[in-house]
């Protein structure tokens, strides 16, 4: 077992879970001569690990290796990209070295020259498995994609820039990386970009830290197509929206191929500037729409295809009629039946499906009170409400009254005590007599048990 | 940071072993599939009601990555926390084999914590690898969270409902509890709880903390006589 293991064993002994879960396992530890690096996902995590635990693990680790224990150094980075150095200090030449390896990822950012030439090199960080051919075409989406055909077939030309806006989980990255992938697939040396308005200003503020603007104007204006997803993420960050209107004149100017996504019309993005947004006007603009029911059960039956899953046509109907706000849901809801059904074994079918997705379609949502148990149970059986609460002891009172209490013992966590005086004032044991007698009588007694799951069903939808 | 209510973890730390499964099988071994890079399903959204162990899976879950995975940090994050963090803290998490969010709805409408989850999810589905779970007291449709593309992301994955436990599961639940303190809780005095007091899982939990100080400050077992005085004194 390895130093640091040793050291978990203990700091878990010590320090109460939640502390160790929160702010010990996302450490990661690298044991060197004499010294226990221990890295941190961010400064954040760093900062409050060294203040509150670093006493801790040094107290450990004397006490495991006596004087021969290591020193703690605490550094910002993960084992697989070990030696990311803190980005204040770090020297170029790691990065160059990272940036081989095609790690995209790094701590600096996409754009870096590589060290063999002048060329940079150009991250497309698109997806393969988002392309023409899986993108469910549909009243609400065959103009967005038609335009997007056309500039994967003529990048630059056809329409530049493309805005194509919608709601969420609608397809709109979907289609910008079809595009990409059109344009590879006509032209592999195409230097393609697909990056998310987070990426590239998280980018521009690392180039500015490290004094790289250069590099980082020179990335993205020499990409023969830059998707940039969701620039609504832009609202209100001036510098970079700044950089953003020159880069995308520089695009345009060289015929490059710009394709933008947003979850509204240009016109209507607070937070942005008017220069960016009459030039987002320029080319084209597509809205994207909520897919009609036919397509949503197209998507459906698609997506089943795509995981070798057999979905019969209603119960694709059953989902898409539940499901319409959007695509990702529709997913959503596909994903849960398939895991329900791989989970039973059992076959996809309406009645299944409905049990699958109870908990998507929040059936049980509705918060159950004795109050509403009480009045629902009277409405059943149509008694007064009063009675129920009554001293009243006949039959036709009482066993209404019971199964209220027994759901009320069901559906809600109060106390037998507390249900008991809902129930004009009785006591617990009463209650609890309540309870058993209904167990009882559902057994024995096939009325009372389809009453009892009747008002259960309603009580709960 | 303040303790959780699930305070069993002081003595004995969460895991799936240790979870009252009750009728929420098919939760946990999705969980598991995903702690284990076995499942395709990585990102999943947990909901339930108060006491009905999501801290407790999602803390299991992070136990679970550190056992299969060895050497790959995972993150459980109460957000009821958020009050003495920063949505920065989220930087990097992608590396992580899970990052385990509970909570979510406490940072509801504070658009740099939502923003900065919803950056997240984007980067763990494009590079991470790793499994991300948040757990919320409510289903999507009614979440009070605004960003309507971090909603989306989270109905993208699979969503479940725990549910919680018949009188028989809280039952165990808390006799396991005493146990991980060295307490003996008799079926009888188990019962009289369940009778007595509130029958939320997280209030008796609560109750079970307690009654384990006071039986050791007073030096007595649980009995039905001695319970009853500490819940009337309640």
């Amino acid at each position: 077992m390895s130093l640091w293991q040793k050291c978990l064993e203990q700091l878990e002994n010590q320090l109460n879970a939640q502390q160790f879960n929160t702010w010990i396992r996302p450490l990661q530890a690298v044991e060197e001569e004499g010294a226990l690096r221990l890295l941190a996902p961010n400064r954040f995590v760093l900062d409050w690990v060294s203040e509150k635990f670093r006493g801790d693990i040094e107290k450990i680790l004397t006490h495991i290796e006596g004087a021969a224990a290591p020193q703690i150094k605490f550094e910002i980075g993960s084992v697989k990209r070990a030696t990311v150095p803190e980005p204040e200090t770090s020297p170029q030449p790691a990065k160059a070295e990272k940036a081989k390896k095609g790690d995209s990822n790094a701590a600096g950012g996409v754009f870096r020259r590589r060290n063999d030439s002048k060329d940079l090199n150009h991250i497309s960080n698109l997806r393969d498995e988002f392309t023409f051919d899986t993108f469910v075409e549909g009243k609400s989406n065959q103009i967005a994609k038609a335009a997007s055909i056309q500039i994967g077939e003529n990048p630059g030309v056809a329409y530049n820039p493309l805005f194509l806006y919608g709601g969420v989980g609608l397809g709109k990255t979907h289609l910008m990386h079809a595009v990409g992938n059109l344009m590879l697939q006509k032209s592999a040396k195409s230097r393609i970009v697909y990056v998310h308005s987070e990426r590239f200003v998280g980018d521009m503020v690392k180039a500015l830290q490290h004094n790289a603007m250069n590099d980082f104007k020179r990335y993205y204006r020499s990409v023969d197509a830059l998707l940039i997803d969701d620039i609504q993420f832009f609202a209100g960050k001036d510098r970079s929206q700044e950089e953003l209107f020159h880069t995308f004149n520089a695009l345009i100017e060289g015929h490059q191929q710009i394709i933008i996504s947003c979850d509204r019309y240009p016109k209507e993005i607070d937070g942005l500037e008017e220069r960016l947004k009459s030039r987002f006007g320029w080319g084209l603009t597509v809205a994207i729409d909520p897919p009609e029911l036919e397509t949503r059960v197209a998507i459906l039956m698609s997506k089943a295809q795509q995981m070798n899953i057999d979905l019969p046509n209603e119960v694709a109907f059953f989902i898409a009629k539940r499901i319409r706000s959007n695509v990702r849901e529709l997913e959503g809801a596909l994903r849960r039946v398939i895991a329900n059904s791989r989970f039973m074994a059992r076959a996809i079918t309406i009645d299944f499906t409905k049990e699958a997705l109870r908990d998507l379609l929040a059936l049980q949502d509705k918060l159950v009170t004795i109050d509403n148990i009480q009045k629902t149970v009277a409405e059943y059986y149509k008694i007064r409400l009063s009675d129920l609460l009554s001293k009243k002891r006949s039959r036709s009172i009482a066993r209404p009254r019971q199964i209220a209490m027994a759901l009320s013992k069901e559906l809600t966590n109060h106390s037998l005590p507390e249900i008991g005086s809902a129930f004009g004032g009785r006591d617990h044991t009463t209650v609890l007599h309540g309870c058993k007698k209904i167990g009882e009588l559902r057994e024995s007694d096939s009325k009372i048990d389809e009453d009892y799951q009747n008002l259960l069903r309603t009580l709960r939808t | 940071m303040t303790q959780l209510p699930l305070s069993i973890h002081l003595s004995e730390s969460a895991t799936f072993a240790n979870f009252v499964v009750g009728e929420n099988a098919l939760v946990v071994a999705a969980l598991q599939q995903a702690c284990r890079r076995e499942a395709q399903e990585r990102f999943i959204y947990l909901w339930g009601g108060p006491g009905d162990g999501r801290s407790h899976l999602l803390q299991a879950a992070c136990h679970e990555v550190a056992r299969h995975q060895e050497g790959r940090g995972s993150l459980y994050l109460p957000l009821s926390e958020a009050a003495q963090l920063a949505p920065e803290m989220l930087e990097g998490m992608e590396q992580m084999g899970l990052v385990a969010i509970d909570d979510v709805e406490a940072i509801a409408g504070d658009s740099r914590w939502e923003e900065a989850l919803f950056h997240l999810y984007n980067r763990m589905r494009d590079e991470g690898g790793g499994a991300l779970i948040v757990s919320a007291s409510s289903p999507l449709s009614s979440s009070p969270l605004r960003l309507p593309d971090l909603k989306s992301r989270l109905a993208w994955g699979l969503v479940f409902q725990l549910r919680g436990l018949d009188d028989s599961g809280k039952l165990k639940a808390l006799q396991q509890g005493a146990q991980g303190r060295g307490l003996d809780l008799p079926d009888e005095v188990g019962g009289y709880l369940l009778r007595h007091y509130r029958r939320d899982l997280a209030d008796l939990l609560a109750l079970l903390e307690r009654l384990d100080q006071v039986s050791l400050a007073a030096q007595r077992r649980l009995t039905i006589p001695f319970v009853k005085e500490v819940i009337d004194a309640d």
